[in-house]
């Protein structure tokens, strides 16, 4: 299979965006090509739906990567998208949509599944409002998802109305110009309204590898009493390439996923740093210290912003658990050890999506991911203690 | 999901799939083909994608004399070319393969079940699996209740430390008697909760949409009955022949070898009532008893509701076949039905004087696998007979293979000035909506084994109503000679004429799948 964009025959400009005259295109597009004899030229398309996808692109520039992660994400889930391309730095009023369709053809090259898009194009006073013009596009009653892959640090009008149409918002916590800023941006928002907005993370979903292998150490029977005896808990990650002093928000996040789950507290120990660790001590319940340390790696070539391992010690039993991401960044290697009895190592692949599968894989989530924001909001309590250190 | 799972504070979130206790597969008949085609595949797949946990072996067991790395090495191989993906990843098999031993066993050796016995501890305390034990058996059906036997004497199947479940494959029985047999020999070592009889249909995707299609949508679950419903039609189709089992195949034919047991499972679905819950005995126990309710077949019925068939050469795909006398292992004067098709009812008040028909035959003009749930037509026709003659009934066709999928037929109005009516389809496809490879049967079937759950295995009472159902018509045809002399039908086609003779008799009409 392969993915074909067909635009409209001239992608047409209306004044203002006239919603009935788009439709009328893209149901032109529907229609089956036909020959001089009337007779029908090519294959029909089956047109499929299953949500609605506004994406906010800030420049043109931008498109190129949009265009592609589309194509992944009409073959994985068509429906419409609806692009929207803001040029904040121009002070020109401008809005302008054009219509095309984006198809999956097979080897024979006959239509198949195909998905349709409307691009917007706003530049000037009219980006507060473009909004309106994006509500009545909307497919009726299929999901709304909004791809916008930073959390505005300060206040966005923009966004605010477009959260405000979706079900849910697509993040990647990955891209953060401003990591620690936005995560505890993200944070307060979970905090204060929680309501406002369902959130997916496309970096918590590349994090799901090392969650279930390190989740899985604990479903044997065997192992299960060390979780409660865990007392040392040593993240290594490669720093983000945006700041270099930040640490991850992977990083970040595992410790806030496990400190959420496990119960441990940040009771106001202040975290210090030596070098490139940073250390922080909270209590399990029980009053049992857990020591965590947060070790930035020297840079890798594409890995800013990733996990390197996460290693959980119960050091009184002598057990140690840990993953550990290969050099290659393709396998997730696991070993348990308790004491020098027992030692038990496997590897398994560590899958390698493009970010179009993986913003699909998150297009599947509809149900609010409660596991996810009490990890941010753990790690931002992290940040929080951090800044006043 | 099992209990150890439940409890680990780590394992909630939606994100995070079922993973397994820590356990040891052992497979008898491990040189056979269903192991390496299906089997270690399916295994290799669990462990790449993290359902399975470290602490995870698998023991081939069969009579050829072999050492850990020669099977290891047969096995990759096989997952290089029956795998989906067609390649092995090196590092993920090289890490499977130090959990992957191999023992000679003589099935009714009981110093070799000692050996076993002894190896598993091995891998018990090198691998910590904890005493958990699959055994599945893939070996000749004649030997299960030997293997079963020699199991329960060796205390294998004992579950004193760590669960121990068995997989049964398919045929379950020849017939009735043999089925019953089967059972009780097994029962003597075996509680019904360790026994999982699997039938791969039940691992389709499909087959399990059938349940969420029907029970997690309120729409169509109102319509699913006799008021609204015409009938029912039931197609299993393949093109290929017997694929060099004729020795087998001669000897069961199509009721033993798919109506039975495949078609029977996707039917109890289409004809059950919504259980109470999902647990594997409220749905099994619907099931049950939605077969019990099926009419049973009289000699009288089987001659007037029932065809069988052979097929003789033909075509497939505009290449040229042999008949199925002409195939290896095959007597020339074989009367070993190859297509069969035979009339459900149900003798409840949801299905009350609603026939399902059911098709299944080799070398047919099509590989397809569906279900088409034909409507009452409208029962005023207010746009004229004329008109209304146009258009078919409404169905919902559920395809379970290939191209999995559900379409709705419905009238629609032709646009123009005069009032016209056509038929459109509704598609859905997985394949388009979803984007997806759907699993592999098997996958799923050995990961609800090793997770306890037994919902998609066939029980006692369902594998010998299965039986019970098949066995008049089984007698009748073995002791009557079919109207037509065989072969009755060209390879290539959709089967005898009888069939089409049968519906058009009755005012319907087979659809073309």
């Amino acid at each position: 299979m392969e993915t074909q964009t067909h635009n409209s025959s001239a992608a047409v400009s209306v004044s203002g965006i006239d919603v009935s005259k788009l439709e009328k295109e893209l149901a032109a597009m529907w229609q089956p090509a036909k020959n001089e004899d009337g007779t029908v030229a090519e294959a029909g398309t089956t047109r499929v739906c299953v949500l609605n996808l506004i994406v906010y692109a800030a420049q043109q520039e931008d498109r190129a990567e949009i265009d592609q992660l589309l194509d992944e994400v009409t073959e994985q889930t068509p429906g419409r998208s609806i692009i929207l391309v803001a040029d904040r730095d121009s002070a020109d009023a401008k809005l302008e949509a054009y219509v095309s369709t984006r198809c999956q053809t097979s080897s024979r090259g006959a239509k198949q599944v195909c998905g349709e898009q409307i691009t917007i194009e706003a530049s000037g006073p009219v980006i507060e409002t473009v909004s309106t013009a994006i509500e009545p596009l909307l497919m009726p009653d299929m999901p709304v998802f909004l791809w916008w892959k930073d959390i505005p640090h300060y206040e966005d009008k923009l966004f605010n109305r477009l959260v405000g149409l979706a079900d849910r918002v697509v993040i990647d916590s990955l891209a953060f110009d401003h990591p620690h800023e936005d995560l505890l941006r993200l944070a307060e928002i979970i905090r204060t309204n929680p309501q406002f907005m369902l959130v997916s993370d496309l970096n918590w979903g590349r994090m799901t590898a090392w969650r279930s292998l390190v989740a899985s150490f604990w479903d044997v029977d065997d192992y299960r009493p060390l979780l409660d005896q865990i007392d040392t808990v040593i993240v290594e990650y490669d720093p983000p390439d945006v700041a270099h002093s930040a640490i991850a928000p992977q990083a970040l996040l595992i410790i806030g996923w496990l400190a959420s789950r496990l119960g441990w507290q940040f009771l106001g120990q202040a975290p210090h740093s030596d070098g490139q660790t940073t250390h922080f001590t909270l209590q399990a319940l029980g009053g049992r210290e857990v020591k965590i340390e947060l070790r930035a790696l020297p840079d890798r070539e594409g890995r800013d912003g990733w996990l390197a391992s996460l290693t959980l010690r119960a050091t009184q039993a002598g057990a140690e658990f840990r993953v550990a991401m290969n050099e290659a960044g393709t396998k997730l290697e696991t070993e348990a050890r308790i004491g020098d009895a027992h030692h038990v190592e496997r590897v398994v692949a560590y899958e390698q999506k493009t970010e179009g599968q993986r913003l699909s894989r998150e297009l599947g989530l509809l149900l609010r991911d409660r596991i996810y924001e009490a990890a941010v909001t753990a790690a931002a309590q992290l940040l929080a203690a951090l800044s006043q250190s | 999901m099992s209990a150890t799972v439940m409890d680990n504070p780590l394992r909630a979130g939606v994100r995070l799939e079922r993973t397994a206790d820590p356990c040891t597969v052992i497979i008898f008949g491990a040189t056979g083909d269903l192991t390496k085609r299906k089997l270690v595949p399916a295994l290799y797949r669990l462990v790449q994608e993290r359902l399975v946990p470290g602490e995870f072996a698998v023991v081939g067991a069969a009579r050829s004399e072999m050492g850990h790395d020669d099977f290891r090495a047969k096995m990759k191989d096989a997952v290089a070319q029956f795998s989906e993906a067609k390649r092995v990843d090196e590092e993920v098999w090289d890490s499977f393969a130090q959990g992957l031993y191999y023992l000679p066993v003589n099935i009714d050796s009981p110093d070799d079940y000692k050996k076993l016995s002894d190896l598993l501890d091995q891998i018990d305390r090198e691998r910590g699996t904890q005493g958990n034990r699959v055994f599945y058996l893939s070996t000749a059906p004649a030997l299960y209740a030997e293997a079963v036997k020699q199991l329960g004497q060796s205390g294998l199947v004992n579950q004193e430390k760590g669960w121990r479940r068995v997989i049964i494959e398919k045929p379950f029985g020849t017939d009735l008697a043999t089925a019953k047999q089967l059972n009780r020999d097994i029962h003597e070592h075996l509680e019904e909760s360790q026994i999982y009889r699997i039938d791969h249909y039940l691992g389709k995707e499909t087959v399990q949409n059938l349940m969420i299609f029907r029970f997690a949508n309120g729409i169509y679950e109102p319509l699913w009955n006799r008021q609204y419903i015409d009938h029912v039609q039931i197609t299993n189709a393949e093109t290929v022949g017997v694929e060099g089992r004729g020795g087998y195949y001669d000897k069961a034919g199509v009721v033993r070898d798919m109506i039975q047991n495949h078609v029977f499972q996707v039917l109890s679905h289409v004809v059950m009532e919504p259980p109470a819950s999902l647990g594997a005995e409220a749905v099994r126990d619907e099931k049950i008893k939605a077969m019990m309710s099926a009419r049973p077949f009289t000699a009288e019925r089987v001659r007037n509701e029932c065809v069988r068939g052979q097929y003789g050469a033909g075509s497939i795909n505009g290449k040229p076949v042999p008949g199925y006398r002409e195939e290896e292992g095959v007597p020339k004067d074989s009367t070993t039905e190859t297509f069969a098709m035979v009339t459900m009812r149900f003798d409840n008040w949801r299905w009350s004087g609603v026939p399902f028909y059911i098709r299944s035959g080799k070398r047919l003009a099509k590989r397809v696998t569906e279900v088409a749930i034909q409507f009452k037509d409208a029962p005023h026709q207010l746009f004229g007979r004329e008109m209304m003659e146009q258009v078919a009934p409404n169905q919902l066709v559920i395809r379970i293979q290939p191209d999995e999928g559900i379409t709705l037929r419905f009238g629609a109005k032709v646009p123009g000035q005069v009032t016209r009516i056509r038929d459109v389809n509704m598609d859905f496809r997985y394949g388009a909506s979803f984007g997806v490879q759907l699993a592999e049967a098997y996958e799923r079937l050995l990961l609800d084994c090793i997770l306890g759950d037994p919902t998609l295995y066939a029980r006692t009472d369902m594998t010998e109503r299965g039986w019970e159902i098949v066995m008049p018509i089984l007698e009748e045809w073995a002791a009557t000679k079919a109207e037509a002399p065989f072969p009755n039908y060209e390879a290539g086609s959709w089967g005898p004429q009888a069939t089409h003779d049968l519906l058009a008799s009755q005012g319907r009409r087979w659809r073309r799948p």
